[in-house]
């Protein structure tokens, strides 16, 4: 490295006649300000703005920023895909009758629709998503859960990803097991073919292909709570009613 | 640096001493070694944060690929790191030279303002170092690695209570990954169509004709006598 040059230009550069416009501190400032405005206003910009963006992103088919648009997760290297022809979800643990039903055994029990919101912790969400399955209470009610239970453990097709409620949370009407969303089969991608869905809490609780319910007498936290995350994962810290 | 103690190579050049006025094909410093590990280290971070930030937002990327733990990670810890090389070069005199550098995207003369308005209307007032476009360039790329910093920062590790200012950090990280891709991408395709700047900052020099044709006013400032401090070995 040549020494001379480094001191020649370590002063103040003299290309600029004087006096100079600081353009580039202006830009900086400009930049820093709009996004100190977007992480405070962003909410409320969005549920404004949200339906228009969308509308054009789902036109133009990029997911513009601000759009309703699904974020995929896996915490495994795939997205698994199970046969809905060979599906099971098996409830067993502190219950009277152990069930083991099939996707056509599911879609027989009393059927329950949502039309809410998708809200992930990270901060995303999609709007009046409709979602349609069979009541979490119902299918417990099924089985027939003893005196002595207290809580759920839900386990998932990937094998790796589980999650927990208490009881008197899977009681909750906008609880379902969920086998059909937009009004179509519920995709691999979106946790088909069947997926836990709980309106009242963040995305992570609703457990993508859903496999297994096991009632238990204390809470097990799942994978999302052993990273740092709430147990309790009512949206905005606490239950909407 | 090369020839000074050959007999006869008088008026050759040495390290320490400014390039003589007329000598052509002669290359003048325009990145030091420092300037040049900042580049190249925040450029190769940046192209992973661009691919992993891809992977994760876009949806037809993210199915394809999967893995989306191990791609969250390579993003979050990248991002972390992302200031750590200007930083550092930033922290000590071995930064001094990009620190002008700094000063010089700031301080914008009539020939900054002058090379946005193509090249048929442009004055032909001398320029500094970078051009206009350049300046303004650098300023939005480093304001926004500020911006997605702590937009991630609040979107990785918030607590669930914030959801509104998650929401909002967010949008305002998505929207920078789309002006920041076309900031790079236009970088890049600048760069590859002029080899001059590019291989500038891999060697650190550049041909003075270029100098004397697109930097006119930095040129006649690195080749200014500097009386207040000269060049060593010189009496």
């Amino acid at each position: 490295m040549a020494e001379e040059p480094d001191r020649r230009e370590s002063r103040q550069p003299r290309a600029i006649a004087k006096p100079a416009v600081h353009v580039g501190r202006r830009t900086v400032l400009g930049i820093l300000g709009l996004t100190g405005v977007g992480i405070v206003a962003g909410a409320k910009i969005d549920s404004a703005l949200g339906s228009s963006i969308s509308a054009v992103s789902s036109a133009i088919g990029v997911p513009l920023p601000g759009a309703s648009n699904f974020r995929y997760y896996t915490i495994t290297g795939t997205y698994p895909k199970i046969n809905p022809g060979s599906y099971e979800l098996t409830v067993d643990g502190m219950v009277k009758n152990p069930l083991r039903l099939s996707l056509a055994d599911l879609r027989s029990l009393p059927r329950t629709k949502l039309v809410h919101r998708f809200q992930c912790v990270t901060g995303w969400y999609v709007e009046n998503v409709h979602w349609e399955g069979v009541l979490l209470s119902e299918v417990l009610q099924r089985a027939g859960v003893t005196s002595k239970a207290t809580a759920l453990r839900l386990f998932s097709g990937d094998g790796a990803y589980t999650e927990s409620l208490t009881l008197s949370q899977a009681h909750l009407p906008d609880i379902i097991v969920a086998d059909l969303m937009q009004s179509a089969n519920l995709t691999s991608d979106h946790g088909g073919p069947v997926r836990l869905y709980v309106a009242p809490m963040y995305g992570y609780k609703s457990i993508k292909w859903l496999n297994r319910i096991e009632v238990t007498n204390e809470i097990v936290p799942g994978y999302w709570e052993d990273n740092g995350y709430p147990v309790d994962a009512w949206i905005n810290g606490v239950p909407e009613r | 640096m090369i020839h000074a103690d050959r007999p006869g190579a008088a008026r050759v050049e040495t390290g320490a001493s400014p390039v003589a006025p007329g000598e052509a094909g002669k290359n003048v410093p325009r990145f030091d070694l420092v300037e040049r590990l900042v580049h190249w280290s925040t450029a190769l971070m940046m192209l992973t944060l661009i691919v992993t930030g891809a992977i994760l937002y876009l949806p037809s990327l993210a199915l394809r690929i999967g893995h989306r733990g191990l791609v969250e990670n390579i993003h979050v810890i990248t991002g972390l790191c992302l200031l750590g090389p200007l930083v550092l070069a930033l922290a000590g005199p071995w930064g001094r030279r990009l620190y002008a550098d700094l000063r010089r995207f700031d301080r914008w003369g009539a020939a900054d303002f002058d090379w946005f308005k193509g090249a048929s209307r442009r004055k032909g007032v001398a320029r500094d170092k970078f051009n206009g476009g350049q300046k303004l360039e650098a300023a939005f790329l480093g304001s926004a690695m500020v911006a997605a910093l702590v937009t991630g920062v609040i979107m990785r590790f918030a607590p669930s209570s914030w959801i509104s200012w998650a929401t909002g950090a967010t949008l305002v990280h998505d929207a920078l990954f789309f002006a920041i891709g076309v900031a790079v991408l236009a970088h890049i395709a600048f760069a590859l169509s002029r080899p001059d700047q590019l291989v500038s900052m891999v060697n650190g020099r550049i041909p003075r004709a270029w100098a004397k044709s697109h930097a006119a006013a930095w040129l006649s400032e690195i080749e200014a006598p500097a009386p207040e401090d000269p060049p060593p070995g010189r009496s």
